[in-house]
């Protein structure tokens, strides 16, 4: 089973310009889609998950239409959405009950057995009979998790899952994905690079609604073999770094200035080589050294 | 400070800001031009008032505010809830920003906002006053001033009220609905409650209760200023209103410091302690989860077998139904104040379950009109149902996208239509638990009356299936709508428009069932005729709209919202690709139910029969006098004999008659053609006579034809007329079908069948406003007491024998006028043939049905009570109160003309009753009281019937002139009787029990200005202050020589003399008997318009040395006489009235035994009475009986206080 999106864009009623053209076809496994902020991965994850038309361009999941056919899609779609609230006065099983039928698992049995199985493994069933209202973040985003899994879905799309997760749960949360990325379509989109490298097979990098990048993570690490150069410097000095070098991207280390140079040889004096790493890729793609950016001066 | 403004500026302008607050103003600016050129157009054109007064003003703004407090309700809600809703409030809370300074500025900006889409109500009124279409003539100048006091004392002060009350429930409850509900408060509050308080328990306490001004305005000025007032008279904030006013900012204010006091800066789900409690325990949660983590055993998800076919779709849609249900019955809005209101209302049952005080079996036959209204009944209670439902709609519609749930929901393999079922049958759920509450709640009070014949299927017929379907097919609409408009407030508002387009459609002139939404041509219910032929109608009509709410169904589900997609463009590519075969198949249907059903229906109301709208039938009524009033004067000759032949199916709810008029010409010149008004009732089919005739005219659309006859029918000489006439309903017609014949409880009288003599003025147009729009001369409702030529006019006097064979069913008898001469059967149906013994008035009715028969005899008369079988309870009392009024009356005006006297029961939910010669009917309602319960006593019953038998003289013997008083010489005195039949047969107390509740009519609001009794044209005057002035006189005057006036009027005014009666000659006779120092109070009581003022100020008792006591009154007296139009004049007061000295009460007693009672002369101003009586008295007053027309009775009297006199 695999994704096909071909040629999709999106204008909202504002003229923002959301989605330019986005071709991209995702097979199954696990799937990054990394961006800034604002760039447009929630309008083409709702997309996707039936919840926006695209003005142009066409989506197939295997043979189905996904705008046509939003029914069938949904039959196979689990999704968490980026934001989400609950019924404050409604316990947790029997909303996760509510949404089993809403998944057309109508059987009496067979759903209190999903149900179980599933608050068991996002770890509510000790919570089960507690209203949601009384949930913190992060047992609403399990709460979440457990609504998407609900009718063991062949199209997974979970849009910034990890933003609102502790370290421990957001282990667990990857895990939780990977698993289910063994036999089906996942996308996660996420601005959070380690995401993707942990987990992803394949990835794209997103911004202002152009797919900048298209590619197995390893590879483009391996493409950027050689070309990234780091150097540590004094913060008054990072202008004229700026100025006179490729900079991809600058961190703090200890109180000074850590720089990533892009250039296929030394810059100057003082660089070091780096072994790149996803960060490099995504920060290089943004600059525009790499990726289709590039490509297209 | 700074903060407070900034607050404020921002809020405002955020407002202004919105479409909406603009789509508040430009509707209630549309409803104030409506109601103005809607309502109070003809009203100016009849003269009652400037349509610019001050009154009309007023009254236009009261309505509006009550309108605006439904609509823009969310103008405070969102003012105060914005920030926790969106939710933004983490970053305002934390501001340094007091709480004075947070809510006042949000207060006060949405007051602003109000106040400012208030200002669309005195637009719309200049709008619709100096727009094209008002006739200058009925402007008055132009005065600010009206203006102004209307937005300043009503406007501006509910905005502050409302707005306080919607803004602290809204803040407290940190919910943008909970200002609905402050709205839905303050409206039943106003709507229901204060106009509940004012009419049963007091009326200066409505007048308080209510914060919106409905009673002060609406109700009270309405109908207490006098022509003048409304003119001219400015609303000032002074007496009552000056303290409503003050009570209700107050309320307000102390909700505000209440909100001030409890309002928190806080998240909310720790607003409550169960909730903190709630995230107590969440507390633990976070190390469970580490510690699963290093577990790491991972649960395996068991692989169940999911379906999406029909059988899971209903299943979908039941769950979603039921958790729409559970929501709303749980909310604050839900089941718990729905619950209270049917309590409520089963309390107001028993509390109210009586007509003139008197007990009312609680039939369930007449609870179902207590618990049921039509959906746009706007003066029922039940209105809050659809009110509550346009809420609950919204509620349901943004119930996912407000709990942020909606895109996890979205994502759902759940078809659109599946969610839309599911949340209409939820809706529909919460309709249905409202109908079986109210059902359980007239059952408890039947209980609690001590009634057990419960008729639950005629309940689950009633509230389960009529009921229900109106709210079933109103809340589908309110859903639809929210849907489509996609903006929660205004969808509330669009919801709110159409729900009042279709309560007020009529009024805008659409009036056809089919273009009206849930329009039905209504149904009705008795015991006797069940539901007759109106279900028929009104099922065909329900069927019609059910399709169209398929079709909107439809709509609905291509147009769900579902994801993110709020432009319409894309919703419409959506829904395209959503219209689905099944979809489009669904649409074909409803469109095919709508074609054919529609065309049916329209076949039935347009082309079987002939449709008329309002207006259409105002015209015809004006077309009718402009062809036809020319031979108003013309000659004609009177009807003096009528033989009928009617034949009656009621199975087939059909009727035909043959008939047969003797005319004969009483006038002094030949007639040469005959004018016969047909009724459009009826086919009347050919006439003949018995010389040679030719039809001039025939005109049996507006039913006049014009006979000629051959040779001129000389003065003294008769003719006769064969005529028939047929009734068979065709279908039904858009008002429903035509109940004069049904299977069980058939009545129709001549004058709604039978051809009638010459051009009948009852027929044209009589509203002074429409004949005036139409070209036509002024003509007031009677002709004027002393317009000596319109005595002589024909009208209905005309006196008849009739001779009548009646066919029915074999199991039903068939009543008509005359003594029944012989009874056969014939081919299984039965024949009655009555002839009557004397002539009758041309006014009588027939009827038919499965009657039980009660008979008595008195002296030779013939006593018979047709009644239901099951309306029994009153039989004996009905031949008790006949006995005693035949005799009274034979005794004192004259022997009665017949041989038989009959009470007929006949369908209709009304209490009326109808006396003809001989035969009286009386509508279902009647036998619906129950005297034997009643604490008072008062056996209205006896009363009601010795007053229909008093008509026989009072109405079958002498008949007034159609001019002004000749109520009086029906109603009055038919009144008057019977209130001196009950004094001879239950004394003097229960005479004043009667007269207590007659006195009743009094304390409801009423202007004083008024004409004097002889000009009496209305009820008011008819039933009750003439029958209390002719009372007066009976005990000033004497009983026997007020009888004997009376008997002496009808010697000279019997059957078929000529000139008629007016209320003159009543007056003549009375000043005949009356002695000349009582000559003024016939004047005061009849001629004049006469209020006395009197008050006793002070009463005191002294001891004397002789063991009697000595009584001091200081007392005030006054006289004034009011005209018609409001003036007031003060005349020199020096009458006789009665003095009273009463002793203590005893124990249980109402009053004390009389002491003294007697009349003294009084003079105006203030004066001292002194009075010796013999025992220790308690109470002393000038005229302890009332018989003074005094609008203030209470301080009539005075305790008395006992003086110790030092020795």
């Amino acid at each position: 089973m695999e994704l096909h999106i071909r040629g999709v864009s999106k204008t909202y009623a504002n003229g923002v310009q959301a989605l330019r053209d986005v071709t991209l076809t995702i097979p199954a496994g696990m799937y990054g889609l990394l961006g800034p902020n604002g760039a447009g991965k929630s309008t083409l994850m709702r997309t996707l998950a039936t919840l926006q038309e695209p003005d142009t361009g066409t989506i197939h999941l295997g043979d189905v239409d996904v705008v046509a056919q939003k029914d069938a899609v949904r039959q196979t779609l689990g999704y968490l959405p980026q934001e989400f609230g609950v019924y404050p006065k409604v316990s947790a099983e029997e909303l996760l009950g509510h949404f089993a039928i809403l998944e057309g698992i109508t059987a009496r049995a067979a759903r209190r057995s999903v149900v179980e199985a599933l608050l068991r493994r996002v770890n509510l069933w000790d919570v089960r009979k507690q209203k949601l209202g009384g949930f913190s973040g992060g047992m609403r985003q399990r709460f979440g998790v457990a609504v998407a899994l609900l009718g063991n879905p062949t199209l997974m799309i979970v849009d910034e899952p990890t933003a609102g997760l502790d370290p421990a749960e957001r282990v667990r949360f990857l895990n939780l994905l990977s698993e289910l990325g063994e036999s089906s379509v996942v996308i996660l989109s996420t601005h959070i690079v380690e995401d993707v490298s942990e987990l992803c097979t394949r990835m794209a990098i997103i911004e202002r609604g152009e797919i900048l990048l298209e590619a197995e993570p390893l590879r483009a690490i391996d493409g950027l073999k050689g070309r990234i150069w780091r150097r540590v410097i004094e913060r008054s000095a990072l202008a004229g770094v700026e100025r006179e070098h490729a900079v991809i991207s600058t961190k703090l280390l200890a109180g000074r200035t850590v720089v990533h140079v892009y250039g296929d040889t030394l810059p100057a004096a003082g660089f070091e080589p780096v072994e790149p790493d996803l960060e490099d890729v995504y920060f290089s793609t943004m600059a525009g050294h790499h990726g289709r950016r590039h490509a297209q001066p | 400070m700074r903060k407070l403004r900034e607050i404020f500026r921002f809020e405002l302008a955020y407002q202004i800001r919105r479409v909406s607050t603009w789509l508040y103003f430009a509707v209630l600016a549309i409803i104030a031009y409506n109601s103005i050129r809607g309502n109070y157009v003809s009203d100016a054109r009849n003269g009652d008032f400037f349509l610019n007064s001050p009154f009309v003003v007023a009254a236009v703004t009261v309505l509006c505010s009550l309108l605006w407090l439904l609509v823009a309700a969310a103008v405070a809600g969102d003012a105060a809830t914005r920030d926790v809703q969106t939710p933004m409030h983490p970053l305002t809370y934390t501001t340094p920003v007091s709480k004075a300074e947070y809510l006042g500025g949000r207060f006060i900006a949405a007051f602003v906002v109000n106040a400012l889409i208030l200002l669309a109500v005195p637009a719309g009124i200049l709008l619709a006053l100096y727009s094209p279409g008002v006739e200058a003539e009925i402007l008055g100048p132009f005065r600010p001033a009206a203006y102004l006091g209307a937005y300043g004392f009503i406007a501006l002060p509910n905005a502050l009220i409302a707005t306080a009350i919607q803004f602290s429930l809204a803040a407290l409850n940190r919910r943008g609905v909970a200002s609905y509900l402050g709205s839905v408060l303050l409206f039943v509050s106003a709507y229901i409650v204060a106009g509940g308080v004012a009419v049963l328990v007091q009326r200066e306490l409505g007048k308080l209760l209510d914060p919106i001004g409905v009673v002060t305005v609406l109700t009270e000025l309405s109908s207490v200023w006098t022509p003048i007032e409304k003119h001219t008279r400015l609303i000032r904030l002074e007496g009552t209103l000056l303290w409503n006013r003050v009570l209700w900012v107050s309320i307000a204010l102390g909700m505000l410091a209440f909100t001030h006091r409890r309002f928190r800066f806080g998240h909310p789900a720790a607003s409550t302690r169960w909730r903190r409690g709630a995230r107590r325990r969440d507390v633990h949660s976070p190390a469970l989860a580490a510690k699963e983590i290093t577990r790491g055993a991972p649960i395996s998800i068991p692989q169940v077998p999911r379906t999406f076919g029909v059988a899971t779709h209903v299943r979908q849609t039941l769950a979603i139904a039921w958790t729409s249900f559970r929501m709303i019955a749980k909310s604050r809005g839900g089941l718990v104040p729905l619950a209270v209101i049917a309590v409520l209302a089963g309390l107001y049952m028993l509390g109210h379950m009586e007509f003139m005080s008197v007990p009312l079996l609680p039939r369930t036959e007449y609870l179902i009109t207590f618990l049921t209204a039509p959906l746009t009944d706007a003066r029922s209670p039940w209105i809050i149902i659809p009110l509550l439902t346009v809420f609950y709609a919204g509620e349901l519609v943004w119930r996912e996208r407000e709990a942020g749930l909606s895109e996890m929901a979205d994502a759902a393999p759940v078809p659109e239509w599946v969610i839309f079922a599911g949340k209409f049958l939820g809706l529909s759920l919460v309709l249905a638990a409202w109908l079986a509450l109210l059902t359980a709640a007239g059952m408890l009070a039947q209980v609690r009356l001590g009634y057990h014949d419960f008729e639950i299927a005629l309940y689950l017929k009633v509230l389960g299936g009529l009921q229900l379907a109106d709210y079933l097919l109103f809340a589908l609409l309110a859903l639809v709508v929210h849907v489509v408009v996609n903006q929660k407030h205004v969808g509330q508002l669009v919801a709110l428009v159409a729900y009042g387009f279709i309560g007020f459609a009529s009024a805008l002139g659409i009036e056809h069932n089919l273009l009206v939404y849930t329009a039905d041509p209504g149904w009705s219910y008795g015991d006797m005729s069940r539901f007759g032929p109106s279900l028929a109608p009104w099922l065909w009509t329900k069927l019609y709209w059910t399709a169209w709410a398929l079709l909107l169904a439809v709509v609905g589900k291509l147009l769900w919202v579902r994801g993110r997609e709020r432009d319409v463009g894309v919703r419409i590519r959506m829904a395209r690709r959503r219209f689905t075969r099944p979809a489009a198949g669904a649409a074909a249907a409803a469109l095919a139910l709508i074609l054919i059903l529609g065309g049916f229906i329209f076949y039935n109301t347009n082309v079987l029969n002939e449709y008329h709208s309002a207006s259409d039938t105002i015209e015809r009524r004006a077309e009718y006098e402009r062809r036809y009033g020319r031979y108003e004067s013309v000659p004609q000759p009177w009807l003096t004999g009528t033989s009928l032949h009617v034949e009656i199916f009621p199975e087939r709810r059909a009727a035909d008659v043959r008939g047969t008029y003797r005319l004969v010409n009483n006038s002094a010149a030949a007639i040469d053609s005959i004018h016969l008004a047909t009724a459009s009732a009826v086919r009347t089919g050919a006439v003949t006579f018995d010389r040679p005739a030719s039809g001039v005219l025939v005109d049996d659309d507006l039913g006049h034809r014009i006979y000629a006859l051959e040779k001129p029918l000389q003065p003294g000489d008769s003719l006769q007329l064969d005529f028939e006439v047929h009734f068979e309903p065709r279908g039904f017609r858009n008002g429903g079908a035509d109940a004069s014949v049904v299977a069980n409880g058939t009545h129709f009288t001549n004058q709604e069948w039978l051809p009638a003599i010459g051009y009948q003025p009852s027929r044209a147009l009589s509203d002074a406003g429409s004949r005036r729009a139409r070209g036509l001369a002024p003509r007031p409702a009677a002709p004027s007491l002393y317009d000596v030529e319109a005595r002589g006019h024909r009208t209905d006097a005309e006196w008849t024998t009739v001779d009548v064979v009646v066919g029915t069913d074999g199991n039903q008898t068939a009543v008509a006028p005359g003594s029944l001469r012989r009874t056969w059967t014939d081919g299984g149906r039965r024949y009655f043939h009555y002839v009557t013994d004397a002539p009758i008035r041309n006014e009588y009715a027939l009827v038919s049905a499965s009657y039980a028969l009660h008979e008595a005899q008195w002296n030779g008369v013939t006593i018979q009570i047709f009644h239901h079988p099951g309306h029994a309870a009153n039989v004996e009392r009905m031949v008790r109160s006949v006995r005693a009024a035949l005799s009274y009356c034979t005794r004192q005006f004259g022997p009665y003309p017949y041989r038989h006297i009959r009470l007929i029961e006949r369908p209709s939910g009304g209490f009326g009753l109808h006396a003809d010669a001989a035969n009286i009917t009386y509508e279902e309602g009647f036998s619906r009281l129950n005297p034997e319960d009643s604490t008072r006593g008062l056996d209205l019953v006896f009363s009601v019937v010795a007053h229909e038998v008093a008509h026989q003289w009072w109405g079958a013997q002498l008949w007034g002139a159609h001019v002004e008083g000749a109520l009086l010489l029906s109603e009055t005195l038919a009144q008057y009787t019977a209130m001196q039949v009950v004094k001879e047969a239950y004394g003097d107390e229960h005479l004043g029990r009667l007269l207590d509740e007659m006195r009743a009519a009094y304390e409801v609001p009423r202007t004083r200005a008024g004409v004097p009794l002889l000009r009496a044209t209305d009820g008011f005057l008819a039933y009750r202050k003439g029958p209390f002035a002719l009372y007066t006189v009976s005990r000033y005057v004497g009983e026997d020589r007020v009888n004997t006036a009376l008997r002496y009027l009808l010697e000279k005014h019997g059957p078929g003399v000529r000139p008629l009666a007016t209320s003159l000659d009543l007056y003549q006779e009375l000043q005949a008997v009356t002695p000349d120092s009582l000559q003024y109070l016939l004047h005061d009581l009849f001629e004049a318009n006469t209020f006395w003022e009197l008050e006793t100020e002070r009463a005191t008792a002294v001891r004397t040395a002789a063991g009697t006591w000595q009584v001091t009154l200081d007392v005030r007296a006054r006289k004034v006489v009011v005209d018609s139009a409001g003036v007031e004049t003060a005349v020199p007061m020096d009458d006789w009235v009665e003095v009273g000295v009463f002793a203590s009460a005893e124990k249980g007693g109402k009053s004390g035994k009389p002491l003294h009672v007697q009349k003294q002369r009084i003079r105006s101003g203030k004066q001292t009475i002194m009075v010796m009586v013999s025992g220790m008295p308690a109470r002393a007053g000038l005229d302890p009986n009332h018989l003074l027309v005094d609008l203030k009775i209470d301080d009539n009297e005075k305790q008395v206080k006992a003086l110790v006199v030092r020795p």
